[in-house]
């Protein structure tokens, strides 16, 4: 009971039953879990909980993961505000 | 508190005096050292909780304290999303958790689909 | 316009920094934190010669030297994005846009995670958290705290926590799952507990290390391992035990333990509940990458580097044209390693720059980076050799390729 609801994804609060039911559902990539659950990709991008996100989808995959990789991240990797952009300060 | 502050270190020796300053966090009013990091500061002062989940309402402290996790994030002088690991404290700052959203979304989940 | 751009003021990026200035070039480094050091500041051991060695006196001084030979310093500033434009990288902080011709990416690790139900309590952090929290701002993460996660790092800093006044309740393990996998199995920490037995006075460590070579002997010492744990600096570390939860109400009040067999499995009965004020979260450390992937580097997973590193030379160039890389961002060593290749990657840059025989410096800087990994004190993967040579083979595979079409 306490592993279901264990939060994963701390920003976006995904637990792992979030996680293990989506992919049930859907049988979906772990790409796709990962875009349907919001599970890393929250206001961090990741930094925090990628490695286990990832870990689950690929125990859930079964399949193991290639060593090369293009890594997906997407800019910007710090949060920029609206204000930073029109560059105005507050 | 100054018993929350390691004054003293076997190795590091004694802490390097810094002026110690006000500030208020969530309106309420603290004492700091100039130039320590917001989190650090409001630690020595017994408060763990910097912000609530914008959906859920649960309470959240630091994490990381090197930036990495954005956990701590504050509004500052009303500048919303600072680091309060990585802020440096300044004199008459002030220091507001951000609120809550007032709707919570959470229907792209399983149990909503 | 400078000749460098330096994004991380760590040990890799100072001693860059320091090696360009040097050779005359300008320089400016852009860190996001508040000061020079990064995450060697928090560091603070004993060495085998008896002379400890001081995180913040390293960054300071390292820092004067930069700052003596005219380096330029951005602190609070966070770099969001970089892009290859026109033959120049263009660096994006919340302030402004930077451009150069040789920009080296020093951003170091992060702290990989290990969920744990409760683990988003206020007074749960990750052990980098707490280290930097005593050492460097000098304020208690609490008053007793329980550690979950055994490696290197977390060894380390529970002895920190000790040496200033900070009750360490016990080191322990998280409960297996799917997200633990080999940080919540007894053998595997008994493994890499054996690289840090040089640092332990303990008895039951140092012995275990010279009797537990096998793998057959590994298991048995996990087996057998006492229930109650042994102690390592008078710190209970429990391996027979793993943390189910961590509760409290507004903020962490405890942790509930319960035994586990040698397999890692939770004896059904023995749970039991621990006060403690604070937690700190080990699961080791990663390359923090994310800016080289956004420039478009090939990416190797090297489990002995910490996970997926940037393909690089051993003069510290990346695939991209005045790209660099330097430090952890390479794979986890300690500061010592990342200062090494802050010289070689600086050097290399001078180079770029036009700047005149310096390959026999960059040789020899290479030679340093070796000697200096072959000395390490704190070794944070036993195969650290193995993952770099991975990378050297992938690198000149990559450049055979490049030269064929
Ligand atoms: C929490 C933690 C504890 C550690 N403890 C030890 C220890 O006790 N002993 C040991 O030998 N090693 C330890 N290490 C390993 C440590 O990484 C190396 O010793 C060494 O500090 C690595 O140096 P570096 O220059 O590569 O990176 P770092 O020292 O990590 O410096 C990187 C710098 O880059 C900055 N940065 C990162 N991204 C950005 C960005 N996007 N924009 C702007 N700035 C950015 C950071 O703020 C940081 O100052 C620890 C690592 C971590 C993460
Ligand atoms: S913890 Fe998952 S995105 Fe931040
Ligand atoms: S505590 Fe992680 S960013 Fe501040």
């Amino acid at each position: 009971m306490q592993k279901n609801n264990m939060i994963i994804c701390r920003c976006e609060e995904v637990t792992y039953a979030d996680l293990k039911k989506t992919k049930e559902k859907y049988n979906c990539t772990a790409r796709e879990l990962k875009l349907r659950t919001r599970a890393g990709m929250g206001y961090c991008g990741g930094r925090t909980c990628r490695s286990a996100v990832d870990k689950i989808a690929s125990s859930l995959e079964k399949q193991k993961e290639k060593d090369i990789i293009p890594l997906k991240y997407q800019p910007p990797v710090r949060p920029v505000s609206f204000a930073d952009l029109g560059g105005e300060h507050k | 508190m100054t018993d929350r502050r390691i004054l003293d270190h076997p190795i590091l020796g004694e802490q390097k005096s810094q002026k110690e300053i006000s500030f208020t966090f969530n309106q309420k009013e603290y004492k700091g050292l100039q130039g320590e990091p917001i989190a650090a500061a409001l630690l020595a002062n017994g408060v763990r909780t910097l912000r609530y989940h914008e959906e859920s309402g649960t309470p959240r402290g630091i994490y990381c304290n090197i930036g990495h996790c954005f956990e701590c994030r504050v509004i500052i002088n009303g500048k919303q999303g600072q680091r309060a690991c990585l802020t440096p404290l300044e004199e008459g700052m002030v220091i507001e958790s951000p609120a809550p959203l007032p709707t919570p979304v959470r229907d792209w989940r399983y149990e909503n689909a | 316009m400078h000749n460098g751009i330096i994004i991380g003021a760590g040990p890799a990026g100072l001693t860059a920094a320091v090696t360009c200035a040097e050779n005359g070039l300008d320089v400016i480094v852009l860190d996001e934190y508040m000061r020079a050091g990064g995450r060697l500041l928090g560091q603070l051991y004993e060495q085998p010669d008896g002379k400890w060695w001081n995180g913040i006196k390293e960054s300071e001084r390292l820092f004067q030297q930069a700052v003596d030979l005219g380096v330029q310093f951005r602190f609070g500033t966070a770099v969001s994005n970089i892009e290859y434009l026109d033959d120049m990288w263009v660096i994006y902080t919340e302030k402004e846009v930077l451009q150069t011709s040789n920009l080296l990416l020093a951003t170091g690790a992060a702290e990989s995670p290990v969920p744990v139900p409760g683990w988003t309590l206020p007074g749960v952090m990750s052990v980098g958290a707490a280290q930097v929290m005593t050492n460097v701002h000098r304020v208690k993460p609490g008053e007793r705290g329980v550690i979950i996660g055994i490696n290197v790092l977390s060894a380390a800093i529970a002895m920190e926590l000790q040496l200033a006044g900070v009750e360490v309740a016990s080191l322990t393990l998280p409960r297996m799952s799917e997200v633990t996998d080999v940080e919540a199995h007894p053998k595997e920490v008994m493994d890499s507990l054996l690289h840090v037995s040089h640092m332990a006075p303990s008895p039951f460590v140092k012995l275990g290390s010279k009797f537990m070579k096998g793998d057959f002997m590994k298991k048995m010492g996990a087996a057998f391992y006492p229930k109650n744990g042994v102690k390592m600096w008078d710190i209970p570390i429990q391996l027979r035990k793993a943390v189910i939860e961590i509760y409290g109400e507004n903020q962490v009040e405890g942790v509930t333990l319960a035994t586990i067999n040698s397999k890692g499995d939770v004896v059904p009965g023995t749970e039991e509940n621990i006060a403690a004020d604070f937690v700190c979260i080990a699961g080791g450390l990663y390359p923090l990458a994310e800016l080289a992937a956004i420039a478009g580097c090939p990416f190797y997973l090297v489990e002995e580097l910490g996970g997926y590193v940037p393909l690089h030379s051993e003069e510290m160039e990346t695939t991209l044209d005045g790209l660099y890389v330097a430090g952890n961002i390479t794979g986890i060593e300690g500061a010592k390693v990342a200062a090494a290749q802050g010289h070689v990657a600086g050097l290399s840059i001078a180079r770029n720059n036009g700047i005149r025989s310096l390959d026999y410096k960059i040789m020899d800087a290479i030679q340093h980076v070796k000697t200096t990994r072959d000395h390490a004190y704190i070794q944070f993967h036993p195969q650290i050799q193995k993952g770099r040579s991975k990378i050297q083979d992938q690198w000149n595979t990559y450049q055979r390729n490049v030269q064929e079409v």
